[in-house]
């Protein structure tokens, strides 16, 4: 075997080896530990739009008037989000804010004694200033809309995201009454199409786990509710980072900067090069 | 140079070597004249390290190094201190970044034999300062507060606790405390801060003039200084600045775009370079479900995980870092570079390569029968590499390395 011949071949071998190491670890990140929404399998995704300050403002409403009582934003202040989400700061404070002794500079440290609401829910209710960067947009965004009845829990509910989870469905007035029923879905064949008896009718399967809402037992429909939820996330997404819309809308100046300051370089470069040789 | 300016430059010239320097070091310092992309990343490390140092300093000022407010602290610079967001996110990204260009430009001191003789010490002094750098990394973490703060030092901390005799003594000697406290926080800021720093400028001070004493490498392996000119400059070169600093520059700016890329659309890398349970505040009662350090030091993490025994564990870990210091020594070929050198090392390159981010990947990832066995098949291999260095280089065939650049 000539040496080409045989870097051609290790090479090959190479290839190989990389290729196997590839699948081996796709393989592996395919067969990790179970979906992050636990019981509901993969996430809903959820896709923020911090210029939208009207579905910042409707979150921000909905999270004062339903979750603020419970839940503070403790590193974040006031005034910042009246001025963030363009509230005129009359407005914010007669409409927004209960406390009327609060001030704009102040922080949004809630009202809940922690001592005795960790009694009264067997933890205290978390801080949430940061909860989407914890646990992700995704997450939020399934956890809020997964509430279902079970008479077996404290507050007759449950969620499939967070099995077991010390909150209420404080939203279900908005939601109606959502269960966990089953349905007859059809079997699939190992082709792909749908498994027929002989006289052509579908084969059927009964299958647990879907969520629905009873129906007029909420003030919205599904749309609308999504839409609040969506809304509610969003407004924690900017929690979260009040500066995230700022960081991104910067960032493409710096990069155009650094794409000249490099495409300058280069040429000046090149000029230097050129009476070198 | 004539003139006001010209007499006082005379006058601090007589006085401190300045035009010396300069000359010596930057405009008649030879380089060679034929390098590749791989010899940007030591111009990169510096440049991430100055990025560090100022962004570090500016985040010294509102930071509080205390058990009650480390945590707040971070979130107050990250809301209410102007662009505050911007100096924290520098220093994050500038720490993976720092990582990653390091890690390239030991990569290529292993593809063309950087450390071969007479360049032993740069070779050193280099395995120092990523020593040196994987304290000031996981130091620095520690200071945010965060669940995974608290968790990977209480991890990490309680290695030395697996020495036999005097472990449990030394963990608590290095925690200040019984448990990781605000006491470990403000010792840990101090040396992030002020020790670990000096240390640092002073190795890569250090591994410049050993660098500038015995000359540069090159993709070919070739010695430039045989072949000089009339006034002793070798042939084979050119004067590092303008021409290599006009070179780097073009390399700094694709990386700072590359840098600003991330530090403003993906700041936490996927959860890679910030975790997600770093932006909850240290719970000694909760344990995060899954405890995983930042990707840097996972391919060491995997392989203490693939020993059963802790003391085993740090031993294998400890060693995986100490056998880079004498790769100098290991290393029997007559060709320096990967071009020159036989079939052997290239293979073993190549399967060192895979399994150092076989084992990254696997540190990241929660352990499983499969996976574990794949960490020990990459710690093997990742030995392997060294330990049979002095086999593999001396058995093989090398090709005849060319007399010029």
């Amino acid at each position: 075997m000539s040496t080409k011949q045989k870097v051609t071949k290790i090479n090959k071998s190479l290839k190989f080896l990389v290729l196997f190491t590839l699948l081996f670890s796709i393989n592996n990140l395919l067969s990790a530990e179970g979906g992050p929404c636990k019981d509901y399998g993969d996430c809903d995704k959820f896709k923020y739009a911090l210029n939208d300050m009207e579905s910042l403002q409707s979150g921000a409403s909905t999270f004062l008037n339903y979750c603020y009582g419970c839940h503070s934003l403790q590193y974040s202040r006031w005034g910042r989000i009246a001025k963030d989400l363009q509230i005129p700061e009359d407005i914010f404070f007669e409409n927004l804010v209960f406390d009327k002794s609060i001030k704009a500079g102040d922080l949004m440290t809630g009202a809940m004694p922690e001592v005795e609401s960790a009694q009264w829910f067997g933890v205290a209710p978390p801080d949430l200033t940061l909860v989407s960067r914890v646990r992700g947009d995704d997450w939020l965004y399934s956890y809020l809309r997964t509430y279902y009845e079970d008479s077996s829990k404290q507050y007759g509910v449950n969620n499939l995201v967070y099995p077991g989870t010390a909150m209420p469905n404080v939203l279900a007035a908005l939601q109606g009454n959502q269960k966990l029923i089953c349905k007859n879905i059809p079997i699939i064949a190992k082709n792909g199409g749908e498994k027929r008896d002989s006289e052509g009718n579908a084969l059927t399967k009964e299958k647990c786990g879907f969520l629905q809402v009873e129906e007029g037992t909420g003030s919205l429909n599904k749309e609308e509710f999504d839409k609040v939820i969506y809304d509610l996330t969003n407004f924690l997404v900017y929690v979260g980072e009040p500066s995230k819309a700022t960081r991104e809308r910067i960032g493409w100046y710096v990069i155009f900067y650094f794409l000249i300051f490099t495409a300058l370089s280069a040429l000046l470069y090149r000029e230097y090069h050129k009476d070198y040789h | 140079m004539n003139g006001v300016v010209g007499k006082m430059f005379g006058w601090f010239n007589s006085r401190l070597p300045i035009a010396n320097t300069f000359e010596r070091h930057l405009s008649k310092h030879p380089v060679p004249s034929k390098v590749n992309f791989w010899y940007l990343f030591g111009a990169l490390a510096s440049v991430v390290l100055i990025i560090q140092i100022i962004s570090g300093i500016w985040l010294i000022m509102p930071y509080s190094n205390t058990e009650e407010q480390a945590f707040s602290s971070i979130e107050y610079i990250m809301r209410d201190v102007d662009y505050g967001w911007v100096i924290r996110y520098m220093h994050t990204t500038g720490a993976s970044m720092f990582f990653a260009v390091v890690y390239l430009h030991m990569f290529r001191g292993l593809l063309y034999g950087s450390y071969q003789k007479p360049k032993e010490l740069v070779w050193v002094f280099g395995c120092a300062i990523y020593l040196a750098m994987m304290a000031e990394g996981f130091l620095g973490y520690v200071l945010p507060y965060g669940q995974m703060s608290y968790w990977g030092a209480q991890v990490i901390i309680s290695l030395f606790g697996a020495i036999p005799y005097i472990g449990e003594s030394l963990e608590l000697w290095v925690r200040g405390d019984y448990y990781i406290s605000g006491i470990t926080v403000s010792r840990f800021f101090a040396l992030h801060v002020v020790a670990l720093p000096l240390v640092l400028i002073a190795l890569v001070f250090l591994h410049l003039v050993a660098l500038h004493e015995v000359g540069a490498g090159n993709p070919e392996g070739v010695d430039i200084e045989e072949h000089l000119d009339e006034d002793g400059v070798p042939l084979d070169s050119v004067p590092f600045f303008p021409y290599k600093v006009l070179n780097a520059l073009v390399g700094i700016g694709v990386f700072m775009t590359v840098f600003a890329i991330i530090m403003f659309f993906f700041p936490e890398g996927g959860g890679y370079f910030i975790e997600m349970a770093n932006f909850e505040k240290a719970n000694p009662l909760v344990t995060p479900e899954h405890i995983a350090p930042v990707w840097y030091y996972s391919p060491y993490y995997a392989m203490l995980r693939a020993v059963p025994d802790k003391l085993g564990g740090l031993i294998v870990m400890g060693s995986a870092v100490a056998i880079l210091f004498v790769v100098p020594w290991l290393d029997n070929s007559k060709a320096a570079s990967i071009r020159y050198k036989g079939v052997y090392s290239k293979v073993a390159l190549a399967l060192f390569g895979i399994s150092f981010l076989t084992l990254g990947y696997l540190g990241t990832v929660g352990v499983t029968e499969v996976r574990k066995t794949m960490s020990i098949i990459c710690t093997f291999i990742y030995f392997a590499f060294f330990i049979l260095m002095p086999i593999y280089t001396k058995l093989e065939k090398t090709k005849k390395v060319p007399d010029r650049l």
